[in-house]
């Protein structure tokens, strides 16, 4: 797995790419927790070149919204896979996270 | 056609990869549909995982085996570690409406596996059964 951060318009967008399991996600926490404790918001990730998330990188993620909503912020899902939104569906997390089509959706809303 | 492959892993999460391309080869050559074969290696992993998090508690330095095999009944992998007994009553997911880190993995092996079982009859460790029935022509 691989994270890029970048800021586009002024906002910033987490990159991701390859697979998120129990091997990588600790990074993905560490750079994820990072951001949060400089009150990032919103925090738009990118799922376009992910191609495999296991349980521990979604509970990364459900880590990562209880935190940024502690400060009112908002953290935005775009580009995702649809084996990805599969996975989300069947955990009903794409109830709780906020998720867009694509980067230019996510910025909008 | 029945095909067999074993595989033993170092009980440390860089594995998982390599669990994740042999379950798929093996799923593949089982005749299983493309999306059933990425729930498998879901499945897979997430047993391996649990594994390494709770048989295991994390130490990297312990092995896993796993038994892969293919019949036209279907498609079924054991996984056999030598850590501490896992109790079966304990390994209960999260509820799904009660939204938490953690808890998801389980629901994923049973979401696709028709038989989730441990074999008792193990002394020293545990030896899980998954087996997943051949559904259709293709698998799915």
């Amino acid at each position: 797995m691989e994270i890029e951060i970048v800021v586009y318009k002024g906002t910033k967008v987490m990159e991701l790419s390859g697979e998120i399991d129990m091997y990588t996600s600790p990074e993905l926490r560490k750079e994820l927790m990072g951001l949060l404790q400089r009150k990032v918001s919103p925090l738009l990730v990118d799922f376009k070149e992910v191609s495999y998330i296991d349980s521990s990188g979604i509970a990364t993620f459900v880590e990562g919204l209880k935190g940024i909503k502690t400060y009112g912020g908002r953290l935005k899902f775009f580009s995702i896979p649809d084996r990805i939104v599969e996975i989300f569906n069947f955990s009903k997390l794409d109830r709780v996270f906020e998720i867009y089509r694509n980067l230019d959706e996510a910025i909008k809303s | 056609m029945r095909d067999s492959a074993i595989i033993t892993i170092p009980s440390h999460p860089k594995y998982l990869s390599i669990v994740r391309a042999v379950t798929g080869k093996m799923a593949e050559l089982s005749g299983m549909a493309e999306s059933a074969i990425e729930d498998v290696k879901l499945a897979v992993d997430e047993a391996c995982s649990n594994v390494i998090k709770h048989a295991y508690k994390g130490n990297v330095y312990q092995k896993i085996i796993l038994r892969f095999k293919t019949s036209p009944k279907g498609f079924e992998v054991i996984i056999e570690d030598n850590g501490l007994k896992v109790h079966p009553e304990s390994l209960v997911g999260r509820d799904l409406e009660d939204i938490k880190p953690g808890g998801l993995g389980i629901h994923f092996i049973k979401k696709v596996f028709d038989i989730f079982a441990f074999d008792e009859k193990k002394k020293k460790g545990n030896r899980l059964r998954l087996l997943r029935y051949i559904k259709g022509k293709d698998g799915d």
